[in-house]
């Protein structure tokens, strides 16, 4: 064990794969020389060399299409967007050529695409969405999304072994402001949700970021019982962990920082109307950001996330209903 | 028990309480002479022998003259005490209730409105924030869902959510006993032992044992006497017979209610079919009825007990009849039943298996000819027989109806039909 940043618990998990399986390369712009635009990668070339950690041109559509081939002839490559916002240039080659091999060709596509995510830093409405409900809704692919840097160590090296493609959320905003005990060498997380702080009064649904904002927002709400649901995996979406938390609190307040209409929250919240029905004790509430782009403002930006007072104020007037 | 207006005093009168009531005992005194009265305040509480009741102001002034002590049984009729007018009563001359044959003295009707501001309160405003109208009777689904699980009546739980919206935690409190529960519909049984007379020397210096000398209670005393006069009369034999509630048990959840609504149910359908049971005898006069008036036996605590009707059960499923039960044991503990309603039962049913009796001889309520008690229901293994034809041994809630009946009315083979038929209908089975 040792203590690391989310950030520094990637670069171990990419590394001791590097190091462990010789079928696992890295791609992406600016991932070897430079390191990475987060440097993530920072290092890496030298380690192992520029066949395993390739340089690419600007172009997400030939990553992503490189590593499909790549990985139906047996290699395991994990692509990097330098901002989550980029893979919709390479959407194509993720959603209807890697998605659906399996199912017209019965090939795996064991990819990786890695994909800095969300906002707070005042990146602007091209370098702070959260895209990965487009994904979920695309058959095929599995997408997670670590709070923690145990679970970001965890997550990434599962989503290599894994045989399906993987779209892994990671968040620039937890990158150095998160650190934790991280497992030394391989291991993995599974795709399943964690109870991140036990309650019995309301359950708050997150993940990533948000799971954050969760604990602080319900670290002190006048002495309720609040229990905090770490999704970590959207595909698969553990069910029954879900519902587990809703029979015991009966509400339910889901958080998401993406864009609320037809977001990853909301799809627990349907599942919870059709499964948890007989446990509810109030409407499932949510909290997301409002239907606009990130704005590049401070100000503004602080206004359309998610933020602790906000969570706060959902969790109040639901415990109060 | 007309309040005859004499110059400006009023009388107040002993109520005519029920046709077959003739005199009444003055329980308690509410109000002293020289205090004011607003009309319809209570003047003081009377008890008969079918029920307690309070008398209450003819008219609004002071009270002049209280005639009956605290204790004294009086004719109906008798006046109890006068009220004197003063501006405000005096201006608004009542007419004369309607006399012998009205059930309970009405409120005057005051034609002119009398000015009288400082005896009569304002109807007092509906508090806010409890148990706001609109969210009256929705309830979210989990507590629906808990309520229905363990039979609560939620129009009786007290909501602590916003506007008095019931939450699950207010029913799980009622589930874990935590809040003043309300008390079971009914617990003890007529046959409940008199309380024992302290006995010389026993238990002496106890704080339990009743101070030597203290008589019964009024209403404990009417019981003991009927009680008494009813083994004295009839020729009680007792008939069990045992019952599988499995059906009753999965059918009473999702409506909320009780047990005792299907058995009250089942009697009702099988007394139909066996008049000879739906019956009194008074002396060697034997009648049958055709509806069936349902006594009930309510407990009122440590007071005693009372055993209202549902009048015409036959009309009713076992919804409605739990709901009237309800509604009855209700107002037989807040002493608000009205003669009517514990006049004419032909059948009886009691129900004290609250605390896991499971069998008992209950006495017959004079002057019908027999009555029925519901005990605990209590998991047993038993016999039953599967698809094929083979023994198996499974594990199913089970009770035990007693029925006590006039053996003077009735012979042994009538009570073991009436209680096979009822055993028939509660697990669903065809009629034999």
């Amino acid at each position: 064990m040792s203590e690391m940043t989310y950030l520094q618990a990637i670069s171990a998990g990419l590394r001791d794969e590097l190091r462990a399986d010789a079928r696992v390369l890295v791609m992406g712009e600016d991932v070897g020389v430079f390191g990475g635009a987060f440097k993530v990668t920072d290092g890496f070339v030298d380690e192992f060399g520029v066949d395993r950690v390739m340089d690419t041109p600007l172009a997400e559509s030939a990553i992503i299409g490189c590593a499909v081939g790549a990985a139906v002839v047996g290699l395991r490559p994990v692509c990097e967007m330098q901002f989550s916002d980029f893979i919709s240039c390479g959407f194509d080659q993720l959603v209807n050529v890697a998605g659906k091999m399996h199912y017209r060709q019965g090939l795996a596509v064991p990819i990786v695409v890695r994909l800095p995510s969300g906002g707070g830093f005042s990146g602007g409405p091209f370098h702070s969405q959260n895209p990965e409900a487009w994904f979920m809704h695309s058959p095929g692919i599995k997408v997670v999304a670590p709070a923690t840097a145990e679970d970001a160590k965890g997550l990434l090296c599962a989503a290599i072994h894994d045989p399906n493609p993987v779209c892994f959320m990671e968040h620039k905003n937890l990158y150095r402001r998160v650190r934790g005990e991280v497992p030394d060498g391989v291991y993995e997380t599974p795709f399943s949700a964690r109870v991140a702080q036990p309650g019995s009064d309301l359950v708050v649904i997150a993940y990533g970021a948000m799971v954050h904002v969760a604990l602080e927002a319900v670290a002190d709400l006048d002495g309720a019982s609040v229990e905090v649901l770490d999704l970590r995996s959207l595909v698969p979406l553990d069910e029954e962990a879900i519902l587990d938390s809703v029979a015991r609190c009966s509400k339910v307040v889901v958080l998401d920082e993406a864009n609320q209409m037809c977001a990853a929250g909301a799809q627990v919240a349907a599942l919870i109307a059709e499964r948890g029905f007989e446990f509810l004790d109030g409407p499932v509430v949510r909290v997301a950001s409002p239907d606009v782009p990130i704005p590049f403002s401070p100000p503004l930006e602080q206004a359309v996330l998610p933020g602790v007072e906000r969570v706060k104020e959902a969790c109040r007037e639901l415990l109060a209903y | 028990m007309s309040s005859s207006p004499t110059e400006t005093a009023f009388d107040v009168t002993m109520p005519q309480m029920g046709v077959s009531v003739a005199e009444g005992t003055v329980v308690q005194w509410r109000l002293a002479v020289g205090d004011r009265v607003a009309a319809n305040e209570t003047v003081c509480e009377i008890s008969t022998d079918k029920i307690d009741t309070e008398v209450p102001a003819p008219v609004s002034g002071v009270l002049t003259e209280v005639l009956v002590a605290v204790g004294e049984t009086v004719p109906v009729g008798t006046v109890l005490a006068r009220i004197g007018g003063d501006a405000g009563s005096a201006a608004a001359p009542v007419p004369a209730a309607p006399t012998t044959e009205g059930p309970a003295p009405d409120p005057p009707a005051t034609e002119a409105p009398a000015p009288d501001p400082p005896a009569t309160e304002a109807p007092a405003p509906p508090q806010n924030g409890r148990n706001g109208a609109t969210r009256a009777g929705r309830y979210s689904p989990v507590v629906s869902r808990i309520a229905a699980e363990h039979g609560i009546d939620l129009s009786q739980v007290t909501g602590t959510g916003r506007d008095g919206r019931v939450r699950k935690q207010d029913v799980l409190a009622v589930v874990n006993g935590d809040a003043a529960a309300d008390p079971p519909l009914h617990i003890e049984s007529p046959y409940r032992p008199e309380p024992a007379a302290p006995a010389a020397g026993a238990l002496a210096g106890s704080e339990a044992a009743p101070p030597a000398g203290e008589g019964l209670s009024r209403m404990r005393r009417q019981i003991g006497e009927h009680m008494k006069r009813s083994l004295d009369t009839a020729a009680t034999c007792t008939t069990w017979i045992e019952v599988d509630m499995s059906r009753v048990e999965r059918a009473r959840a999702p409506l909320g209610l009780t047990a005792l609504a299907f058995v009250a149910r089942a009697c009702v359908a099988t007394l139909r079919q066996q008049p000879a049971l739906n019956a009194w005898l008074e002396g060697d006069r034997y009648v049958r009825h055709d509806e069936v008036h349902l006594g009930i036996a309510v407990s009122l605590g440590d007071d005693g007990l009372i055993v209202p009707v549902v009048h015409g059960a036959q009309e009713l499923s076992e919804e409605g009849l739990g709901a009237r039960i309800k509604d009855l044991a209700r107002r037989a503990r807040a002493r608000e039943l009205s003669p009517d309603d514990v006049r004419g039962g032909t059948f009886t049913i009691t129900n004290p298996g609250q605390y896991g009796s499971i069998m008992a001889t209950p006495i017959i309520n004079q002057p019908q000819v027999a009555i029925l008690d519901l005990e605990a229901v209590v998991k047993r293994p038993v016999v039953v027989v599967d698809a094929d034809g083979n023994d198996a041994i499974a594990i199913r809630p089970m009770t035990i109806l007693g029925l006590s009946w006039d053996h003077r009315a009735l012979d042994g083979v009538q009570a073991a039909q009436f209680l096979a038929a009822v055993k028939r209908h509660l697990e669903g089975l065809p009629a034999a």
